[in-house]
């Protein structure tokens, strides 16, 4: 079927009442779950999949998928006003969303997050429409080697452009790789660092690690400075984002976008690290990079648009092949099969009610949650007035609830307690925690990947120069690393 | 379209649903709600029973609990959650259940045959498969091999694979899944062949399957679910099934055993019901019951049929299925044994 025909379709298929009204109901939850420390995407899907039982096929899939992109959208509220994630992929926006919130800007964050989100979603969607199996039939050649490559020069960058101390940074990954390895070995079923202890086999769990770090260190460090009674000393100025933003973000965003699309298509993929990934690209392209940190507005547009691209891009291999590359698309698969229906390379051409109408169902939810966040900004803004008296002791039962929740696992309380001091500590030496999270994302998949690319490699590692795609990711972390020397034997360069 | 008819519809569909979970339903159904009813104590269940499953949402086994979690609530009237207590490939959920869930009815574990390796080779003897108790049988679902649609190896039957296999020893890419019946099978042909294959470890027998599509491995092993959608699209064909009798969806499929001469080839994973040990009699006698029943429901068993499973005769069985389900056990024990894997 020809893409503006099965558009067509699919707006028939999305534009009933029931329809539209599971579409709303899906965004305004997403929104809740994001804005909600602690509780994410996956949770939500996995206590609301009984619940589309009952709906139709369509009707469930609309309002699960929603959920999901609409979590993308609320992530970044306590990010930008509490520098507490609301999820996983909204870490990275804390780092320069907070600043500007403390500098009274905290409207322009939210306003460009939620239009960067709405950019980003739509043109990932306009993607799907014209591309979706075409893209499908490349993103499942990507194998074990190209995986590898990909996470490493995810690794490289975080360490070349995050940091501000190349050895600090490089030790924070190093724990964080090795925090990572804890629990049961990804390949071959081991438990590594358990000390026979079952908690530790589970592994550390990464939301509980998020909230930590991010969360509590930041309530810890708060109370400390008794003598500011609310989070925003300065006045609020303007809830709307200035035309100089705009100039600053329009860029960003489409770049966010372009890279979250493309992460959400690889297996292993998805909007945490992409959200990392444009982090690291904004800031190196920048003409500015010691801005980042301070209240860059584009390290705020770029991350929220590549989170809500990976949405869409994650979408597509589950819907036109039937794999799912993280653990909310197999939910999303899950659902499918629940009601009867086996995604694969036929479902485009067997199902056309199915995969337009969610593809509609995508262009019309971008839009409620654009409708529902803008308004809300002001809202939001007005928090920062609540004293910390008040307002922290409810973000740090948010914190423990959430955490609790998503497994029911009370050592994962004490994990991200445990987190939270450690976080604290590190941040009053100077060490970054982002290069920590983001290496302990990364790490599972670029082992396996490794191990895996060495397993079906009948030469050895030169499996990694046989691979154009591959050869290509790796010299480009290896100049990475080169410049970076290069920079720290050149001080003037040394400016962030 | 009519707007408001829909709705209309929809609205009568979900009243009919709910008065459909609480009266009696169907005439024949009524029968079998008394019986229900008779063996149901006094004092259970006052609160909803969880259904524990160790595996993430979405994947075969989630959804094999949630199909069934919402026919017994259809049946019984009771409240049930299923709740993913995931980790450690299964391990954590497992353990979970043997050693720390109150043995009060309250906890029900669905849960498959993985267990039985677990309990062996890694629980440290701190806890062993018969802590947990079966109560019902769901269904099963058999180990097989599928290979490429392009490339040199395609068309290739499985007596073709492993002679090649053979001649050309760890040239051919197989993708398994390290510590489990993937492994497990990989070892008895190469034993029993003298062939070696090149293993390429996954986290479960989809993400081989998605890997042998995109051209990355030469050879998987995977569930019919799993390799469904690739296969009817044509970039992926099964070759062989791990199972005693060909499968009834895939009847041009041979046997491993048939094709390969053979009787060792047996590897399927197979979902049931367990309460740990220790749990009342009269709750456990309800709880079986409760499955019974939402088993019988033609509507239930046409859903599993739909995901791609069969029904083991020896464990529908429910007077048999505890003595063949510890048979099927000790029979592993023994090739973990024969195998070096358990001293």
């Amino acid at each position: 079927m020809e893409p503006l025909a099965g558009l067509l379709t699919g707006f028939g298929v999305i534009l009933t009442v029931e329809n539209l009204y599971l579409c709303f109901l899906g965004s305004l939850i997403g929104t809740l779950v994001g804005v909600l420390p602690g509780v994410g995407p996956l949770a939500a899907l996995a206590l609301l999949l009984p619940v589309t039982f009952t709906l139709s096929p369509v009707g469930g899939m609309v309002m699960l998928a929603s959920i999901f992109y609409g979590a993308m959208y609320g992530g970044s509220t306590t990010s930008i006003l509490l520098n507490i994630p609301g999820e996983a992929a909204s870490v990275v926006t804390c780092i320069d969303g907070h600043q500007m919130a403390k500098q009274g800007r905290a409207g322009a964050a939210l306003g460009i997050a939620a239009i960067g989100s709405f950019v980003a979603g739509t043109l990932g969607v306009i993607v799907m429409t014209f591309f979706a199996p075409a893209i499908a039939a490349v993103a499942i050649r990507f194998g074990p080697p190209e995986n590898f490559a990909l996470m490493v020069l995810g690794v490289v960058c975080t360490l070349f452009m995050i940091t501000h101390s190349p050895v600090k940074g490089a030790l924070m990954i190093a724990l964080g790789f090795l925090t990572a390895t804890i629990g049961i070995d990804v390949v071959n079923g081991r438990e590594r660092f358990t000390f026979g202890s079952v908690d530790l086999s589970a592994g550390i769990e990464l939301l509980a690690v998020v909230i930590g770090l991010f969360g509590v260190t930041e309530i810890l460090s708060n109370v400390e400075a008794v003598v500011r009674s609310t989070v925003v000393d300065e006045r609020i100025r303007g809830l709307w984002p200035t035309l100089a933003d705009w100039r600053a973000s329009w860029v960003p965003m489409l770049r966010g976008s372009g890279l979250g699309f493309f992460l959400g298509l690889v297996p292993g993929g998805g909007p945490v690290t992409a959200s990392f990934m444009s982090y690291a690209v904004e800031k190196r392209v920048s003409a500015h990079p010691e801005r980042f940190g301070k209240g860059a507005i584009e390290g705020v547009a770029g991350p929220e648009s590549a989170n809500n691209a990976a949405v869409a891009g994650s979408i597509i291999p589950v819907l036109s092949l039937g794999i799912p590359g993280n653990p909310v698309t197999a939910l999303l698969l899950g659902a499918l099969v629940i009601q009867g229906i086996q995604p694969g390379p036929l479902f485009i051409t067997q199902r056309p009610d199915l995969f337009w109408g969610i593809v509609a169902s995508m262009y019309v939810g971008n839009v409620f949650l654009l409708l529902l966040n803008l308004p809300l900004v002001g809202l939001w803004a007005q928090l920062l007035r609540i004293p910390y008296r008040v307002l922290f002791p409810l973000v740090l039962l948010l914190s423990v609830v959430g955490t609790y929740s998503a497994n029911k696992n009370v050592f994962d309380l004490w994990v991200m307690l445990g987190f939270g001091l450690a976080g604290y500590v590190l941040q009053k030496l100077k060490y970054d925690l982002a290069p920590f999270i983001i290496a302990f994302v990364l790490a599972p998949l670029l082992e396996q990947s490794l191990r895996q690319s060495l397993a079906m490699s009948p030469d050895g590692a030169m499996i990694f120069m046989q691979r154009p795609a591959t050869a290509l990711m790796l010299f480009s972390s290896a100049g990475l690393i080169a410049l970076m020397f290069r920079r720290r034997s050149n001080p003037r360069g040394e400016s962030s | 379209m009519k707007k408001p008819m829909i709705v209309f519809a929809l609205l009568a569909a979900f009243l009919a649903a709910f008065l459909f979970a609480l009266s009696a339903g169907p005439a024949g159904a009524q029968e079998a709600r008394a019986k229900l009813a008779r063996v149901k104590p006094k004092d259970f269940p006052t609160a909803p029973i969880e259904y524990t499953v160790v595996y993430p949402p979405g994947g075969g086994m989630d959804v094999t609990a949630r199909l069934l979690a919402k026919h017994v609530e259809k049946w019984s009237g009771d409240r049930i959650i299923v709740n993913n207590r995931t980790g450690g490939a299964g391990m954590v959920g497992h353990a979970y259940l043997a050693t720390q869930a109150k043995p009060d009815g309250y906890t029900v574990g669905v849960i498959a045959n993985l267990m039985w390796g677990d309990a062996m080779l890694r629980a440290q003897n701190r806890w062993a498969y018969t802590d947990l108790e079966p109560i019902g049988y769901l269904n099963s679902d058999a180990l097989t091999w599928v290979g490429p649609t392009e490339g040199p190896y395609k068309g290739m039957s499985i007596r073709e694979i492993v002679a090649l296999a053979k001649e050309k020893p760890a040239t051919m890419r197989a993708a398994t899944v390290p510590g489990s019946m993937w492994d497990y099978v990989l070892d008895q042909v190469e034993a029993s062949a003298g062939a070696k294959f090149l293993r390429v470890p996954f986290q479960g027998g989809g993400a081989g399957i998605n890997a042998l599509a995109g051209g990355n491995v030469d050879i998987a092993q995977g569930f019919y679910s799993e390799f469904r959608g690739l296969a009817d699209a044509g970039k992926v064909a099964p070759i062989a099934v791990a199972s005693s009798e060909r499968m009834s969806f895939l009847k041009d499929t041979p046997t491993m055993n048939e094709a390969l001469g053979s009787n060792e080839y047996l590897w399927n994973v197979i979902r049931f019901v367990v309460v740990p040990k220790g749990t009342p009699a009269d709750r456990k006698a309800y709880l079986r019951a409760t499955i019974e029943t939402a088993m019988k429901d033609p509507e239930l068993v046409a859903e599993y049929v739909k995901a791609g499973v069969y029904f083991d005769p020896k464990l529908t069985d429910p007077a048999r299925m505890e003595a063949n389900l510890n048979e099927y056990a000790e029979r592993e024990r023994e090739f973990y044994r024969k195998t070096g894997r358990l001293k």
